[in-house]
């Protein structure tokens, strides 16, 4: 894993001391496990459409490969901002960063970002990443991305398996059922210690 | 007055599981407290996210974390959490611990790493000392442990070959990637002896385990089949068969409460619940990691023993050992193979078993002559995508690469070479710079202080770990590999750790005896890497299991 450029601490020092305010998280939604029931992408709102567009720039369709709708990411992250071990102060974070972006849009070109054309989100997006916190977003927009791309489809991206094909990547089994997935791995063994004694 | 149970182990993985097996078979009544949860071979899938992306097996470092302390170039010892510097130190918290998630190189250290000190004299700065036992004494348990944990392999007659009781080993190898026959020609070539490399792991079935699947994800992940030999798979499931074993997952003990007299008298752990709990037992064995049995014993303070249990000459977590070397990569690119080559090498699931002992001990005049050496190993990069596609998620100019830039390297690093990468593996010298103490500024979850590690090196491990790269780097360039390049540093790595409870004659210079039992106390036994002086230039496992089942028998002959 690369080494951040900053540090937990300081990071969140840093967003405590620039941010206007913390946005209002609504109550944590149904996570969608394996299958994708209900198109993720459909009737979007903000932060996901923002969320969405920001997506697909750093990860875009191609004639020969997917791009982050094909692979579901926004579904992934949305899944990975409800488990129940997420960092409160991370997922706050990647909200936060939505508001930032199209405040810096409409500065600079008068548009929110959805509304920006390809080079002009080349633009904003290279801008934010020239701070620090701006980075961090970014960084973790990419990370969660990457995650998209390559964990098991289980957890919502890796769509149909796009991603391990595109790569040519070969995965191990057995793979995780919707029971077996990380987040419910501690919950299991924590709830019902298996305690044998003495026969 | 009478005890809850003959045996309390704190602890399950490689040091803990012989003893818990060994006195279980005969008859003794044995308490496990593991402070992880109890996953079977059903709970392991081959899950990136869970095994390397998140915090699955291992605790949340919100919960209990370590403070780890650093030179500065300046000289400075400077320490941070690692919560805020995100370096998690911790290995497998669950039941059978670490033992789970290795990679399973077995190597048995050598006849002349029982004594350092007498075959190749002091260095300046390095605690080195021989240890109170020869290989002679342990022997016969490398070879039980070769039975009972299942190891595969192939004696390969060469001049540092160490002595053995039996001809060869129970399994035959297991299976192997096409890219050995390069590996095997290009050491004869260069005149280097290529030794297969005997692995923690079934090539046949044996006692109710099945043999490997060969799925090509093996480190780092919990084993499915039971084929690799996990201190859970091996010992502690047929341990609890016998009804005489009762293990507590999701207990962790914080203390161990001793008398006037300086015995351990009870376990004191949190349960489930958190709820504090303790136990009583006749004997006490403590193999909770290297790190967590010296922060245990220093957490242990009682009337005997006002500074830790077994600390009364300022010996406890003192020569602390990982593991020195570091490690190398060569990429083959399928352009310059024909189709059946390639198609070969992209092969997903045999081991490249290969590894070089030829300077295990060398002659050099830059080393001043006979010179204690190391291993080198040779093993395919790691399959996990996520952590492969995460080495271009930054550019060059530490910028984060997206759009079609990163799709072009993600293709690139994905489909066009098979990367080979060898490991050296030398001694950590023990120093005064590389310890464990308690911090108590930073607790865990549940108010105690957690581990402070020194992380200190001696620049002779880096003298040593180049030279057997060097060597290792001839092999690839002799293979044909592009793009050859390698680092050796002092990092040390969280998962190869041993020492902090050095056992020798004298209680002045070491925690525990001869017998892995803590000098000044009648009842407790150290039987996880803790025990090492010096470390033998090989990973630790098959010496922790060999040396457990070596204190099992001490113990059974006493319960």
């Amino acid at each position: 894993m690369n080494t951040p450029l900053i540090n937990r601490r300081q990071f969140i020092q840093i967003i405590a001391l620039s941010s206007a305010g913390w946005p209002v998280l609504g109550k944590a939604e149904k996570l969608i496990l394996g299958q994708d029931t209900n198109n993720a992408y459909k009737n979007l709102s903000d932060p996901w459409l923002s969320i969405a567009e920001v997506q697909e720039h750093l990860f875009p369709a191609d004639d020969d490969s997917p791009g982050a709708k094909d692979i579901n990411a926004l579904l992934f992250l949305r899944n990975m901002l409800d488990t129940p071990d997420i960092d409160s102060e991370e997922k706050a974070f990647i909200i936060q960063g939505v508001d930032w972006l199209n405040d810096l849009s409409v500065k600079n070109h008068k548009v929110s970002f959805i509304n920006l054309d390809s080079d002009k989100k080349e633009i904003v997006l290279r801008q934010i990443e020239s701070s620090r916190a701006g980075s961090r977003w970014l960084s973790l927009m990419m990370g969660y991305l990457i995650e998209s791309l390559l964990s098991d489809p289980v957890y919502g991206g890796n769509k149909d398996a796009k991603g391990w094909s595109w790569l040519e990547h070969i995965p191990g089994f057995p793979t995780p059922t919707t029971e077996q997935v990380y987040f419910k791995l501690g919950q299991k063994s924590s709830a019902n210690t298996r305690r044998r004694t003495k026969a | 007055m009478s005890k809850d149970y003959d045996v309390c182990v704190v602890g399950s993985g490689a040091g803990a599981g012989p003893v818990i097996s060994e006195l279980s078979k005969q008859g003794k009544s044995v308490l496990v407290l593991e402070k992880g949860p109890w996953l079977t071979e059903e709970d392991y899938t081959k899950d990136e996210m869970a095994c390397c992306r998140r915090s699955t097996y291992t605790p949340d470092l919100e919960d209990e974390q370590h403070v780890l302390e650093e030179e500065t170039s300046n000289g400075k010892w400077v320490s941070e959490p690692t919560l805020e510097s995100g370096w998690d130190f911790w290995n497998g918290n669950v039941v059978g611990g670490a033992s789970n998630f290795m990679s399973g190189y077995f190597y048995r250290i050598k006849p002349k790493d029982f004594r350092l000190l007498s075959e190749f004299g002091p260095i300046k700065g390095a605690n080195i000392v021989d240890w109170p036992i020869s290989y002679e004494d342990m022997e016969p348990y490398f070879t039980k442990a070769e039975t009972e944990i299942g190891i595969s392999g192939k004696i390969t007659p060469h001049k540092h070959q160490e002595p053995r009781s039996t001809k060869d080993f129970p399994f035959p190898p297991t299976s192997e990637h096409p890219i050995v026959t390069k590996i095997d020609k290009a050491c004869n070539e260069l005149n280097i002896t290529s030794l297969a490399t005997p692995r923690a792991i079934l090539s046949k079935p044996s006692n109710g385990r099945n043999s490997c699947e060969y799925s090509g994800y093996c480190g780092s992940y919990g084993c499915h089949s039971g084929a690799k030999g996990s201190s859970r798979a091996a010992l502690l499931d047929a341990a609890v068969l016998t009804g005489n074993c009762e293990i507590r997952a999701n207990s962790k003990v914080y203390k161990l409460k001793s008398n006037s007299k300086g015995q351990v008298i009870e376990a004191l752990y949190y349960d489930t619940n958190n709820k504090p709990q303790s136990v009583s037992a006749k004997i006490f064995v403590v193999a909770c990691h290297a790190i967590e049995t010296s922060r245990l014993l220093l957490a242990s303070n009682g009337p005997k023993h006002p500074h830790g249990l077994g600390n009364n000459y300022s010996q406890l977590g003192k020569n602390l050992l990982f593991s020195a070397g570091g490690s190398g990569t060569g990429e083959f690119h399928y352009s310059e193979m024909d189709k059946l080559t390639a198609n070969a090498m992209k092969t997903r699931g045999p081991f490249v078993n290969r590894g070089v002992q030829d300077w295990y001990y060398f002659n050099d005049k830059e080393f001043g002559g006979h010179t204690k050496g190391g291993v080198i190993d040779f093993l395919l990069r790691h399959p996990n995508p996520i952590s492969k596609a995460m080495s271009v998620k930054w550019d060059d100019n530490d910028n984060l690469n997206w759009g079609k830039n990163l799709k072009r390297d993600l293709k690139t690093v994905f489909t066009e070479s098979q990367d080979l990468r060898f490991e050296v593996f030398n001694d950590w010298l023990p120093t005064d710079n590389c310890f464990v103490s308690l911090d108590s500024n930073t607790r865990d979850k549940w108010g105690s202080a957690v581990a402070k590690v020194r992380l200190g090196y001696h620049e002779h491990d880096l003298k040593v770990g180049k030279f057997l790269s060097e060597k290792a780097e001839n092999v690839m360039r002799q293979m044909g590999a592009k793009n050859i390049r390698s680092s050796v540093s002092g990092s040390p790595p969280a998962n190869l750790v041993a020492g902090g409870c050095r056992f020798g004659n004298d209680i002045k210079t070491s925690v525990l005896d001869a017998d892995c039992k803590v000098h000044d106390v009648e009842n407790l036994y150290v039987t996880d890497g803790s025990f090492m002086p010096t470390g033998g230039s090989v990973p630790y496992t098959w010496t922790i299991y060999a040396n457990s089942f070596r204190v099992a028998d001490i113990i059974k002959k006493r319960v």
